[in-house]
């Protein structure tokens, strides 16, 4: 039995990262409100699965091994998380805001007439009961939302809401439990996910995201921050100027008329901060701005500022990261 | 769908705003009235009604009352009858009251208004009354037979900023119509053209127009008494510069602040954006504003030339309506029942016309003699020499607009018609003292223009060629660098242009993403080599209650 | 095929946001609404899917105050055959439980082949009403399509994954699939469409009230209570400092 229960979510063969950000969600709150937490892993064969989730401080690991879960489906995994939903009968059911979350769990929702609060950026709790933050209209407004109805409630974490580093080590026990599924019950079939070309410049799904403004400067020097977003593992991005000036295509562009992205960190580079383009990422989780005017307004929004000329920043900063990888 | 839409049609607006939709809402009650059948439409270019709309504004009531006579006053959408008025002189810190507020400049029994919210109040009413309102739709070409006008073609949709046709590529649509009705406000586009073609200015003043600046200030609960009313003059703008200040007080708090610049200054620097920051600067509105919160910006020019200014206003088949005709009451800051009345008055021609199928130049001209013998006339020759005077100052200006309130209007008194002369060509060469060195932008009181711009909720297609066609563009960095320091980075209120170094020398950006709408480059480029065009459909700022 | 879209009626991108006093809200009045973005892309799907099949219906169908009809009639105009306007105050109402029974009581009479839906909303983005309607419709479900494929009683979906990863999936009729942005181009609404709108079937219906189990407490500008921190020095100890803040505090390397 458990009241917390965090389902973790296969990538690959290793839990998928915002998953171990849910089970550092959920130690918080089985810290703050005195609860249980344990965590679901499901799948054809999720042994390796429960035995990684069983190095962190847990009350115990479930383990569904099952055929029909091998390959995921909204209707297997729906049904499957419901099933055991109904055996543990637990208050809260924690998972991260992933691509697979968003297309199963409100099936799980409508199945269970239960809530679903979806995509937190934060969680507190007030007079003992949980509050759940969330963003709204494209980040511009933070919501406070409450459940009304009594549990389960299912709840969703944005990336990087947590961090995975805040999931502490522990030991946990497996414990296996079966689903009962039926291929009749599953009305999909999928093929296997492949990798499309670099055709679109997804910037809202970006970890960390390399963003030049016209401090750049000029056209030839857009290689220098080029490398510094491979060397970082991140996506180059930029503000309008550059875009006008034709330095970029307008995919990269972010702002009020371009993407709205809130990565774990936003590297500004020679931006000053115009509203048109801070609506863009002000909701990022950490923003680093590097900038030789002392008075740019997006100094106002970040947690780090450099006032420094960027282009003798980004090689050194560049060459630092690719020696410390190596 | 790549092929043209043609659309026949009987009666066509272009342009919704107050004129066109009274015009709309009264021809089709005449026509319902004599029974008889005719498809009326109007054309917008903004995506919805009242996106494009913005003035001060205070509305004389009595079109209004004309076409609506059973609704009480509070079923008109007016923010609130006007409950106190001021006149100001305003020096640097001091504020300076009138000591009498003359009648002709009074406001009393007039509505504080916003005008986006009028007209989105008479688009419904448009509509309830069988007009097709097609949003989204700019016109930008007048279709002719001869010299008849006989109807409109729409802009493409769906061209890359190359000129390339994209995959949802929609050429313009044709509409034809039997009667073209231009109510495309200030400096219409179209009108512009219909203008040239017949010469319909022939024998008039050139029309002077000024820009009008605001910014609409939320307040905290029961601050704002809604109703009230202030007009200022002397700072910022000092003697030399045409205009002056209004404020007024709207519903839910929120304070309506506007600064008029005439277009017909002489320092090439003039920036009227950076004058509305200057004014906030002045003691009394710190006071009254600082602590709320900035929430819309706004610009648009007007029409300021008065009566001499109006051209000839009907061709075969066209009419013109509104500001694009020019009827603004300069003296009292009033132009909206003007331009209802207009478009009324255009609605009875119409309907004449349609009831004998004749459309040509003399039949139209059958609403050149109503608005002569209309209370437009009326009221427009009292003041029409009132623009003219500010040729001579500040004090000129008001000596003359004084005078004539005793000899019913004319120049100095003894003038019948003062002549005048296109703003732009007022604009002298040379360098002349930055009026702004001191003018520090905070973010949080007085804003740079790009952080107003956002407030103006402006958007464009990103992927289409720009709509400011520049015939040469050579002239903007060399010699209009070297005569007039290029006027258009301070005269556009939205940061549309931009000169940026490139290499050695320079190169004019066109940010023609930030475009309000308002036409003062068309108006006041020194060399006229600026057309302003209609944007792809839908595009330009989404006003809310402005 | 009887193809059924759902369009919401929301905030522009650009549009101003002021909260009520009593933070429950937004002040509706001052906002400047469109038509839900990914909403517009489910809709250009299903009409081309019309079109390609050469028969089938696309209605319309939208839930909200009266002045959501905007974007019925917008949705007319763009080629809908007929809408479905469940009038009620939708202010504060964001549990999608609720939302969908709406949606569930007024369709399933109708027996739709496919329900389209944008993949979330621009103002709550909750991202769930389409599924969740599916469910309770019998339907089968997928999220986030990039692409549809109809054919043989099925309708295959290319789904959005995490990184640029993309997935088919096959689904037996009916079914209930949610749009992702991008995947078509949509039409403009031509004045014929416009004109031809008003003469179109919209039907308003008005529903029973359900008990919401999620709601909105309070609406507030984001908090910021960021300290910048400034790193100063020589280049080389700003860039050491750099590294250190990415590694040990951002934890991004």
């Amino acid at each position: 039995m458990m009241d917390i229960l965090i389902v973790l979510e296969d990538n690959n063969g290793k839990i998928h990262r915002m998953g171990l950000e849910s089970i550092a969600a959920g130690q918080r709150l089985s810290n703050e409100m005195g609860l249980t937490a344990g965590a679901l892993v499901l799948g054809g064969n999720a042994d390796g699965l429960a035995d990684q989730a069983s190095a962190y401080q847990l009350g115990e690991v479930l383990k569904v091994n099952d055929a029909l879960l091998e390959s995921y489906s909204a209707d297997g995994y729906s049904e499957a998380v419901k099933q055991i939903i109904d055996q543990e009968n637990p208050t809260y059911v924690l998972f991260g805001h992933t691509y697979q979350v968003r297309d199963y769990v409100p099936r799980l929702s409508a199945k269970m007439n239960k809530p679903f609060l979806v995509d937190n950026i934060a969680i507190r709790v007030e007079n003992g009961q949980p509050i759940f933050t969330k963003q709204m209209f494209n980040a511009k407004l933070s919501a406070d939302v409450e459940a009304n109805s009594s549990g389960p409630f299912l709840v969703s974490f944005q990336s990087a809401a947590f961090s995975m580093d805040a999931a502490a080590a522990g030991s946990a026990s497996i414990r296996e439990s079966t689903v009962q599924l039926d291929t009749a019950m599953i009305r999909t079939k999928s093929e296997p996910p492949f990798q499309e070309g670099a055709g679109g410049v997804d910037l809202t799904s970006a970890d960390i995201i390399v963003s030049i403004g016209r401090g750049i400067g000029k056209e030839e020097n857009i290689p220098l921050a080029v490398e510094l977003s491979k060397a970082l593992g991140g996506e180059l991005a930029a503000s309008r100027p550059v875009v006008d000036s034709g330095w970029l295509p307008s995919a990269h562009q972010i702002g009020s008329s371009g993407q709205s992205v809130s990565p774990k960190l936003y590297l500004a580079l020679g931006i000053s901060g115009a509203i048109q383009h801070v609506v863009g990422m002000k909701g990022s989780k950490k923003i680093v701005t590097i900038n030789k005017d002392p008075d740019a307004p997006i100094f106002e929004i970040s947690d780090y500022g450099v006032v420094g000329d960027i282009l003798e920043i980004i090689p050194k900063l560049t060459e630092a990261i690719q020696a410390l990888k190596n | 769908m790549s092929e043209r839409e043609v659309l026949d049609l009987d009666v066509l607006f272009v342009g919704a705003g107050p004129a066109s939709l009274a015009g709309a809402i009264h021809l089709k009650r005449l026509l319902s009235k004599s029974g008889t059948e005719a498809s009326v439409a109007v054309l917008e270019k903004a995506s919805e009604i009242g996106a494009h709309s913005l003035s001060g504004a205070i509305v004389d009531p009595r079109a209004l009352r004309e076409l609506f006579p059973d609704f009480p006053d509070t079923d008109l959408p007016f923010e609130a009858e006007v409950s106190e008025e001021h006149l100001y002189y305003l020096t640097e810190n001091k504020k300076i009251p009138f000591p009498f507020v003359p009648p002709s400049m009074s406001h009393h029994h007039c509505f504080v208004t916003s005008l986006g919210k009028l007209t989105r109040w008479l688009g419904n009413k448009c509509e309830n009354e069988g007009v097709d309102i097609f949003c989204g739709f700019a016109g930008t070409k007048l279709l002719y037979e001869g010299e008849q006008v006989v109807g409109v073609r729409t802009g493409d949709r769906g061209i890359d900023k190359n000129g390339e046709k994209k995959p949802q590529f929609e050429p313009g649509a044709d509409i034809r119509a039997k009667v073209v009705i231009l109510g495309e406000g200030t400096r219409g586009s179209l009108t512009k053209n219909l203008i040239d073609r017949h010469e319909l200015m022939q024998g008039c003043n050139p029309q002077v127009w000024a820009v009008g600046v605001k910014e609409l200030w939320q307040m905290p609960s029961g601050t704002v008494p809604p109703g009230y009313v202030a007009h200022t003059m002397g700072f910022p703008l000092g003697q030399a510069i045409f205009g002056g200040a209004f404020l007024y007080g709207m519903q839910n708090d929120i304070w309506d602040l506007g600064l008029v610049v005439g277009l017909d200054y002489q320092n090439p620097g003039v920036d009227s954006h950076h004058e509305l920051q200057r004014l906030k600067n002045h003691p009394w509105i710190r006071s009254l504003l600082s602590a709320g919160k900035m929430i819309a910006y706004g610009a648009k020019s007007l029409p300021e030339g008065g009566w001499y200014s109006i051209p000839k206003l009907s061709v075969g088949g066209a009419m013109l309506i509104g500001d694009s005709a020019g009827f603004m009451n300069g003296q009292r800051l009033k132009g909206i029942h003007l331009a209802m009345k207009s478009g009324m008055l255009a609605a009875e021609t119409t309907a004449e016309a349609l009831a004998t199928g004749k459309f040509s130049e003399s039949d139209l001209a059958d609403y050149d003699s109503r608005i002569a013998s209309s209370w437009i006339r009326d009221e427009l020759w009292k003041v029409r020499n009132f623009h003219q005077g500010f040729d001579r100052g500040l004090f000129g200006g008001l000596a003359n607009a004084g005078i004539g309130l005793f000899t019913g209007g004319r120049g100095w008194g003894i003038k019948n018609r003062l002549s005048s002369e296109a703003g732009h060509k007022k604009m002298q060469k040379g360098v002349k003292k930055n009026r702004y060195q001191d003018l520090q932008f905070d973010g949080t009181y007085l804003f740079d223009k790009v952080t107003d711009v956002y407030y103006s909720a402006t958007a464009h297609e990103e992927d289409q060629v720009p709509h400011l066609k520049i015939r040469d563009q050579d002239v903007c960095v060399s010699k209009c660098t070297e005569e007039y320091g290029n006027p258009c980075e301070k005269f556009c209120p939205a940061n549309v242009y931009e000169m940026l170094p490139d290499g050695d020398g320079q190169r004019l950006q066109i940010n023609f993403s930030n475009c309000v709408h308002c036409k003062t480059c068309d108006i006041m480029d020194p060399y006229q080599i600026i057309d302003w065009v209609p944007p792809e459909g839908g595009d330009g700022p989404v006003w809310v209650n402005l | 095929m009887k193809i059924a879209v759902l369009v919401k009626q929301v905030p522009g991108a650009d549009s101003p946001l002021p909260i009520q006093s009593d933070q429950n809200w937004v002040d509706e009045g001052a906002v400047a609404f469109i038509m839900n973005e990914s909403d517009n892309y489910a809709l250009e799907e299903a009409l081309q899917i019309r079109e390609s099949m050469g028969e089938g219906e696309v209605v319309a169908v939208s839930l909200g105050p009266d002045r959501i009809q905007k974007v019925i009639r917008e949705a007319l105009a763009k080629g809908a055959d007929r809408a479905i306007h469940i009038q009620m105050d939708t202010e504060g109402v964001i549990d999608p439980l609720v939302t969908a029974s709406l949606f569930a009581h007024a369709l399933k009479e109708e027996n739709f082949d496919l329900i389209f839906t944008g993949l979330q909303s621009d103002d709550l983005g909750m991202g769930q009403t389409g599924i969740i309607l599916g469910e309770m419709l019998g339907m089968a479900t997928a999220s986030l399509a990039m692409a549809t494929e109809l054919g043989d009683g099925k309708i295959k979906v290319k789904r959005e994954l995490e990184a640029g990863w993309f997935q088919w999936v096959s689904l037996t009729l009916p079914a209930s699939v949610s749009i992702q942005s991008g995947l078509n181009t949509p039409r403009y609404p031509s004045l014929k469409g416009i004109m031809g709108a008003k003469r179109k079937e919209l039907k308003v219906v008005t529903p029973n009230v359900i008990d919401a189990t999620q709601s909105l407490e309070k609406v507030y500008l984001p908090k910021s209570e960021k300290q910048t921190v400034m790193i100063e020095g020589s280049a080389d100890q700003i860039v050491e400092r750099l590294v250190e803040t990415f590694r040990n505090e951002i934890k991004v390397l």
